[in-house]
């Protein structure tokens, strides 16, 4: 009975905020994202406005060059501070050594979201599974939890709650450059949101909302802050699609494979 | 004192454990929102039952619950007793910590009846014995990251599917949603989607196989072929040498919750390029407290640049050879190591 009133509770609010679009529900009255989503746009390159460029790699040619963007992010420019601003710059230059994606590191977040391959969502009543192809990086999302990070890590610690029809997600706990014994080749310093030398540090701090706006479709939102970095909040805005193709699940890209010459090349027998 | 206190929390966790073993079918298992039965939550295959059947225990499959409680105890007290780099408790990885139970069964292999794996074909003979020539003609040393001597192969775990024995880090956590069940292994973060909507079997290999599941009753029965024949099954501690996954490699798997901390999951193999006759395992799975974190094994993977750096100083003659993992009562374990023991 309890049940009952709480769904006519949570549906109700949903014909409100949702306007024309009614978001399915899972059997246990949550908003259903379940499903495969992949950003269509070239924040992976660069989150903010860029024009076409040529790639770090010559011989790549324009099977690797950056293709123009009107960008994602909403209040830009970053608001990098000065000696940050200048740091961007230095990393950006360094892109093949620095960017964690060259090495097959974890993507962490919000990069995950907006990488070039698919994102299955899994949702349970407790808990949300996002799981990317690329390097087969995962979140897990702990619905309603108040625990803190337990430890830093790649991906970062997040927790979840409902507002209406919009999934909130509280990331932090990042890690925020590689540690300990590796050698320049293996090593970070920073941690880069896009190709383009964006970067947070481990004072990461990531708000995002995700609601459907129709059957193929999600918003995705994220407020990025790192006092460490920048002057005040700024926030990222772009849909993600539905990959509708059928029998559509995720592929094996387990990249370690393609970097362990690249990391451990000088250390390998000829 | 603590020693005393260890044993006794053992012996209470296996008696109820073994209890559970015993009362299948009177257990009312849980549902989750889409009516399915629900096998949420981080559980453990940890275990200290032999893979194969110790040939004195032939005709012995089952033990009494008081033998198993002693095999246990037995066997946990040998695993205890080696100095290793770790100091095991800091880990989350004593045999209380890590939720292992005893195990009414001799061995995780069931059939063939004998609990011992079937003898391969004669053409897996021969790979087998090819690979075992290829390992020693290229020596003791890593070469390259690939080579699992001592360097951690971060591109898969393969313990994880088809699960076999590990000294840690067996630790699942599952997830559900209508239609699909999603396992995750700690080792390597591996993970497993398994999807419920009864679409055909994927094209292009998967390291962890391509898996579809459907429900049975209170029973999760998936179907996985397809695995990626770059990697290798078995070849963990406690098991035969690792084998080629080949094409033909077919895994079907049961998953029945019996008790709230109790999931008796078995898998039978079926692959006539290497075994002249399909076998079945059971691992029981039991509860453990979460969360668990992510693996992150090739961010900051260690063990392999120490290894390889450390195998090319080796062959220049610039450092000494590694020293064996040894027992306490080693008269050679170093002070740090006994100290680490206490």
């Amino acid at each position: 009975m309890i049940r009952v009133t709480l769904c006519a509770v949570v549906l109700a609010t949903a014909v409100v905020s949702a306007q024309s679009y009614k978001t399915p529900r899972t059997a246990s009255g949550q908003p259903d994202l379940n499903g495969f989503w992949q950003a269509l746009n070239t924040a992976n390159w660069d989150l903010e406005a860029h024009e076409a460029a040529a790639g770090p790699v010559q011989q790549l040619g324009a099977a690797y060059a950056v293709p123009p963007g009107a960008g994602v992010v909403v209040d830009g420019p970053i608001p990098y501070k000065p000696d940050a601003l200048a740091m961007k710059k230095k990393y950006a230059a360094d892109a093949l050594r620095e960017d964690a994606e060259v090495k097959c590191y974890l993507p962490g977040v919000p990069r995950m979201m907006y990488m070039p391959y698919p994102v299955q969502i899994v949702q349970s009543a407790s808990t949300i599974m996002m799981m990317s192809e690329f390097a087969s990086a995962l979140r897990t999302i702990y619905m309603n939890s108040t625990t803190p990070p337990p430890a830093d890590t790649w991906m970062g610690w997040s927790t979840g709650r409902w507002d209406g029809d919009t999934l909130v997600i509280d990331s932090k706990g990042f890690l925020g450059s590689t540690v300990g014994a590796l050698d320049d080749e293996g090593s970070i310093h920073v941690r880069f949101l896009d190709r383009a030398g964006n970067y947070h540090t481990d004072g990461l701090h990531v708000v995002e909302r995700i609601r459907r706006t129709d059957a193929d479709h999600l918003s995705y939102q994220a407020t990025i802050e790192d006092p460490n970095v920048y002057t005040r909040p700024w926030t990222i805005s772009m849909p993600l699609y539905r990959r509708v193709e059928p029998n559509m699940q995720l592929g094996d890209f387990k990249c370690e494979e393609f970097v362990g010459d690249l990391i451990y090349g000088k250390y390998q027998r000829k | 004192m603590m020693r005393n206190l260890l044993i006794a929390t053992l012996v209470a966790a296996a008696t109820a454990s073994l209890g559970a073993q015993g009362t299948k079918g009177t257990y009312k298992v849980p549902r989750t929102p889409d009516g399915q039965p629900d096998l949420q939550g981080y559980w453990t295959n940890l275990t200290y039952t032999p893979f194969e059947r110790p040939k004195e225990l032939a005709n012995k499959p089952f033990y009494t619950a008081k033998e198993a409680i002693e095999a246990f105890n037995k066997a946990v007290g040998g695993a205890e007793n080696q100095v290793v780099h770790y100091v095991n408790s800091d880990f989350g990885a004593t045999p209380v910590q890590t939720g292992a139970q005893p195990n009414l069964r001799t061995s995780l292999v069931i059939d063939p009846p004998d609990g011992r794996i079937p003898p391969m074909t004669p053409e897996a003979q021969k790979r087998q014995a090819a690979r075992v020539a290829e390992q020693r003609a290229a020596g003791p040393l890593a070469r390259t990251w690939r080579d699992d001597r001592g360097t951690v192969w971060c591109v898969f775990h393969d313990r994880a599917v088809p699960a076999v024995t590990a000294p840690y880090g067996s630790n699942y956590q599952i997830v559900q949603s209508k239609n699909y069940v999603i396992m995750i292994y700690e080792w390597n973060s591996e993970r497993r989607i398994i999807a419920l909507d009864g679409q055909p079997h994927g094209k292009v290999p998967l390291y962890a196989g391509d898996s579809r599941g459907h429900w049975e009753g209170n029973t999760l029965v998936v179907d996985t072929t397809n695995f990626n024949t770059k990697r290798t099954f078995m070849g963990s501690p406690g098991t035969p040498p690792a084998v080629d996954m080949t094409p033909t490699f077919h895994l079907t798997e049961r998953f029945t919750r019996t008790a709230d901390d109790t999931i008796v999951h078995t898998y039978t193999v079926n692959d006539p390029a290497t075994w002249t006759r399909p076998w079945t395992v059971e691992m029981p799975m039991h509860t453990i407290k979460g969360p668990m974190l992510e693996y992150a094994c090739n961010e900051n993977n260690v063990d392999a640049f120490t290894t390889l750096r450390n195998a090319r100083a080796q062959e220049a003659g610039t450092l000494a050879p590694p020293d064996r993992v040894r027992s306490v009562d080693d008269p050679k374990a170093t002070v740090l190591e006994r100290e680490e023991k206490k």
